[in-house]
């Protein structure tokens, strides 16, 4: 306490020292800023050598697959088989193959595809369409090929052969966006009639990725001149509004530039930290409010600036402490963009609230006395109309405390319902607006096609050679059926759909024959047979060297990792239903999905539930009492109980946003709390040492009182918390606008549950907090 | 006399090299490495890695017959020993230049014989990263032909030859080989993908003179892109053993006598 007081005089006796090293060091980091290198990836989140990537890595060797596939929808409402798109598939397929970073060989489209097909005695294997068709004849026979195959139907054609798919997947690290933005390039030029829409996972990742930047870029600032604005509105002092400005920019600057000195890539999490930097400096404004009621009474700069700071210093430092701590646990946590995103945030809180000690205090003395005078004018918690307000609001807590209470009951209760419908869920693609073209992209291509988010189940045998007895294919077989059941399966297919094939062609299209024959002998010939005559990729995508394993391609309609649960769901009902030999195991971009959902959430849940339980110990020893931090505790868990309500009710799903703007609840809605209930006590104790009794009238006296002048402050920083985010409502992206209206809520919403239900709560339970007193 | 005669000619040699014409070099080249001899024999074992580190064996008997001069008609039998779900399965390919070739498959499970039309320009042969067209050569008048250099590949005087296809319709866009200059064997090929970036390399790991023809008895085909690799050891090999038309035949696909297959 001593050593703090001690750096505030420091500071207001020598301010140019002190703003002058804060420049400097800040021109330091800011130097670091060159060295700036970023992971737009949400992947990286799981570390390399995560099980599920470990796992991922294995199957993609095993089988010659690829993490990352694009799908190019061309749709024509006359039909796609005609000369004239026909031409164009074949054009931009041909295109798609020079372009870097796509894995060419294995492009899946009209003109690659292999097609095995028998007619008049000869077995023919070849890509689907060798040439575009010249005649109809020949565009009748490429149809009568489509159709008849049903391994492209739903894969490669629509059932009404309106909408055709070229599969491109891309090799290891290339940038989705990039080679999205070069195919759109290729479809534009080929123009219509036709429709072309470019989806898929990569796709919306890293054009999120990518999106993220720009708005961050785009954002901060713009939310910093809105805190400006409203800033200077509130204090009519340009000078003292730049202060607290850049205080905030200081801060972020210091912590994005150590992050960066120290070589870690901004992730898509860490970019969120300037804003929540910027959110988290409003707390200063309670220094401002404080400074100029102070300054009112005393008419003397200096000792106004250290009775401020004397008086406010202890809820100061504890709401930085809380807020520090919120994002701090997140350093304990397993995922590691989360631990340097609570790292950063928490490293951030400090270096601010180490600047409220020394930078604002010496800003302060370059403030002339004259203007100050001006500004501070309308600092009368009698006259100002926001302080009546907030005086009245405390009044009718403080009034009718059984009724508040009792109303608060009943929203919490319909809260809770509200959270038990909460779903935790991602879909990357929904995090793009329904009308953009990413998800129109998804859209139309999973309502008539198999389905662009792809999952694999491989099925492991421990034994060579087994994969290709009747016994196993039918295995493979049924559960193909099986998971064809669910709703969001578009499609599956394996390597008992080319066995089958064969069969059939084999025996000249003879229908009986559309059956996993009854030898292994056969079977093995006929992948030998469709072996040498087809790509290698063929077979190598759906069984192994040793004929060990299987991998059953299932594609999905959505990119809801819930669908995946769904899938595994029905595999192991089929492993029950259906004992094997065979175990079946989850694989792909999809099941990927599914379990960075699970382990980034459930982190960032578990990381939340720490803060709680920390925050909690942090406010009894505050406030030197376990009852204190109950009553403190109350709006918190309020606030949020009801903000969850509501997304549970919205049927919004918690998703990485919503999750991450948990941990950023608490580290604030708690501030508001510390602040009236320190201050409060602050005005009770003052108002004892000058000898009044302890009595319903004093308690309601200082409730007021704390409700009108800290109670400013507090409703400031909630009303400049809130315009700055209100910003990213109009973002275009669907987690900004979540996370816009989620703080605005939250604050206006925490503001006012502190004002209410802290003088309700205190009045009821005076008996209880004031035992010693009474 | 016959003596100063081969003087000069070893004197003129590298003139006559030189004034070669880059198609010449090309035919020579598909005569010494597909049409050497009148007939030719070999046991053929490849090893498939994958590029996990996966391995797969293919082995096999293969008998070419020539029906003509070099670029002419040609005829293969095979006979495959391994993988063991396909011993017994036989495979025939007539190749007429200019055309897709002509193959009939025995399937044993079956007892049935049945042709295939395939692709040989783009379709793997028996799952390797060989395509048919590696193995039987492809028709030299189908690409232009550009001698780019001539180097030493190893010890090996060589031309390099740049033949880019006429038609658009490969997997590559052109292809470079080292042919060496005294057995005109292909020592090294490379094969350029549309990006016009090297994504497939031949190798000829080990040459052999038997019955005085030069030959590649191992040779190996790596896929840059893939990771996979192809490794194919030829043993036992012979020329010139007198083998019939008459083996060419749907008849001996079921029935392959043993005394050409051993």
């Amino acid at each position: 306490m001593k050593h703090k007081f001690s750096l505030v005089e420091f500071s207001v006796d020598h301010p140019r020292l002190i703003v002058s090293i804060a420049i400097i060091i800040t021109i330091a980091f800011l130097t670091q800023f060159a060295k700036l290198k970023t992971d737009t990836n949400p992947k990286n989140m799981l570390p390399a050598n995560s099980d599920v990537r470990v796992w991922n890595d294995e199957v993609e060797k095993t089988f010659g697959l690829y993490e990352d596939m694009i799908v190019v929808g061309v749709v024509n409402e006359a039909g796609v088989l005609n000369k004239g798109t026909l031409g164009k598939i074949s054009r931009i397929t041909d295109e798609a193959f020079r372009i870097k970073g796509v894995a060419a060989r294995d492009v899946a489209s009209f003109p690659t595809i292999t097609n095995v097909t028998a007619a008049a005695g000869v077995l023919k294997v070849a890509p689907l369409m060798t040439q575009v068709p010249k005649s109809d004849e020949e565009t009748a026979v490429l149809r009568r090929d489509l159709f008849d195959n049903p391994l492209y139907i739903n894969r490669i054609i629509s059932k009404d052969g309106k909408t055709t798919a070229i599969y491109i997947p891309l090799e290891k690290g290339a940038n989705g966006k990039e080679i999205a933005d070069r195919l759109k390039d290729i479809v534009n030029k080929e123009g219509g009639p036709e429709k072309y829409y470019v989806a898929g996972d990569p796709v919306a990742r890293d054009t999120f990725g990518a999106e993220m930047f720009k708005l961050m870029a785009i954002f901060a600032p713009i939310a910093g001149a809105v805190m400006l604005l409203v800033r200077y509105l509130m204090f009519r002092d340009i000078f003292l509004s730049v202060t607290l400005m850049m205080d905030a920019m200081i801060t972020v600057i210091w912590s994005m530039g150590l992050l960066i000195a120290l070589g870690f890539p901004i992730h898509i999490m860490s970019s969120m930290a300037p804003v929540f930097l910027m959110a988290i400096a409003t707390d200063s404004i309670h220094i401002f409010n404080e400074f100029y009621f102070r300054y009112k009474d005393k008419k003397d700069k200096r000792a106004a600036i250290i009775e401020t700071m004397h008086a406010v210093g202890r809820p100061v430092r504890f709401t930085a402490l809380a807020t520090a701590v919120g994002f701090g646990v997140l350093l304990f946590m397993n995922i590691v963009p989360v631990k340097i995103f609570g790292g950063l945030v928490a490293f951030g809180t400090v270096i601010l609230r180490v600047l409220s000690f020394s930078f604002i205090p010496a800003m302060f003395t370059f403030v002339k006395a004259e203007k100050m005078e001006e500004a501070s004018k309308d600092e009368d918690i009698t006259s100002s109309k926001t302080s009546q307000f907030l005086k009245r609001l405390a009044g009718y807590g403080a009034d009718k405390p059984k009724a508040t209470v009792i109303v608060g009951l009943v929203f919490v209760i319909i809260a809770v319902m509200g959270i038990s419908r909460i779903v935790v869920n991602n879909n990357m693609v929904e995090w793009f607006k329904p009308n953009s073209e990413i998800r129109k992209a998804d859209t139309v291509i999973n309502s008539s096609l198999g389905g662009t988010s792809l999952a694999y189940i491989v099925a492991t045998s421990g034994e060579d050679e087994y994969i290709k007895t009747p016994e196993a294919m039918r295995h493979i077989e049924g559960l193909q059926k099986h998971l064809e059941k669910l709703s969001v399966v578009g499609k599956t297919s394996s390597v008992v759909d080319y066995v089958k094939r064969i069969n059939l062609v084999l025996h000249d299209n003879d229908p009986k024959y559309d059956i996993v024959p009854d030898a292994k002998g056969a079977i093995g010939q006929y992948l030998f047979l469709f072996g040498m005559s087809a790509k290698p990729s063929d077979l190598d995508n759906v069984i192994d060297n040793q004929s060990r394993k299987a991998n059953v391609w299932v594609q999905l309609k959505t990119w809801d990792v819930d669908a995946m649960r769904q899938v595994i769901k029905a595999a192991d009902d089929y492993t029950k239903t259906h004992p094997s030999r065979l175990e079946l195991k989850p694989a792909g971009i999809a099941y990927f999905n599914l379990v960075w959902n699970d382990e980034v959430l459930w982190d960032m849940l578990k990381g939340f539930i720490i803060a709680l339980l920390v925050i909690f110990v942090i406010l009894a020893f505050n406030f030197h009492s376990v009852k204190w931090a109950i009553v403190g505790y109350i709006p918190l868990l309020f606030t949020i109980l009801l903000i969850y309500g509501v997304v549970g009710f919205a049927g919004k799903d918690f998703d990485m946003p919503i999750s991450v703007l948990s941990c950023l609840s608490l580290g604030m809605a708690v501030d508001f709390a510390i602040h009236f209930i320190s201050r409060f006590k602050g005005r009770l104790a003052e108002a004892r040492a000058e000898g009044k009794t302890f009595d319903n009238a004093l308690l309601k006296e200082a409730l007021l009182w704390t409700a009108a002048r800290p109670g400013k402050g507090i409703m400031r920083n909630a009303v400049l918390f809130a315009s700055a985010f209100s910003v990213m409502l109009f973002a275009p992206l669907t987690p900004y606008i979540t996370v816009g209206a989620f703080i605005v809520s939250m604050m206006i919403l925490s503001a006012v549950f502190t004002m209410i239900y802290l003088p309700a709560l205190i009045v009821l339970w005076r008996g209880w907090l004031f035992k010693k007193e009474a | 006399m016959l003596r100063y005669l081969i003087i000069l000619l070893a004197v003129l040699a590298p003139l006559n090299a030189s004034a070669i014409s880059p198609e010449e070099v090309m035919k020579s080249s598909q005569a010494a490495f597909l049409y050497q001899g009148k007939d030719f024999k070999a046991r053929v074992t490849m090893r498939l890695l994958s590029s996990a580190g996966s391995e797969r064996i293919r082995e096999l008997t293969m008998l070419r017959k020539n029906f003509g001069a070099a670029g002419s008609e040609q005829k293969y039998f095979i006979y495959f020993y391994q993988p063991a779900d396909v011993k017994d399965m036989t495979f025939m390919v007539y190749k007429r230049p200019g055309k897709e070739s002509d193959r009939w498959l025995f399937v044993p499970a079956l007892n049935m014989v049945r042709r295939i039309a395939a692709r040989d320009k783009s379709s793997s042969f028996a799952g390797s990263d060989f395509t048919y067209e590696d193995v039987s050569g492809r028709n030299t008048e189908d690409d232009t032909h550009v001698i780019t250099k001539e180097e030493k590949l190893g010890p090996s005087d060589c031309y390099v030859v740049k033949s880019a296809p006429k038609a658009g319709d490969m997997d590559y866009s052109y292809k470079v080989s080292w042919i060496d200059k005294k057995s005109f064997l292909p020592l090294k090929e490379e094969y350029y993908d549309k990006r016009d970036e090297l994504y497939r390399i031949f190798t000829a790991d080990e040459i052999k003179e038997i019955k005085g023809f030069p030959t590649v008895t191992k040779r190996t085909m790596k896929n840059l892109q893939s990771g996979h690799s192809t490794e194919a050891a030829f043993t036992r090999v012979d020329y010139n053993m007198g083998v019939d038309d008459s083996l060419f035949s749907e008849r001996y696909l079921k029935n392959p006598p043993k005394k050409w297959i051993e």
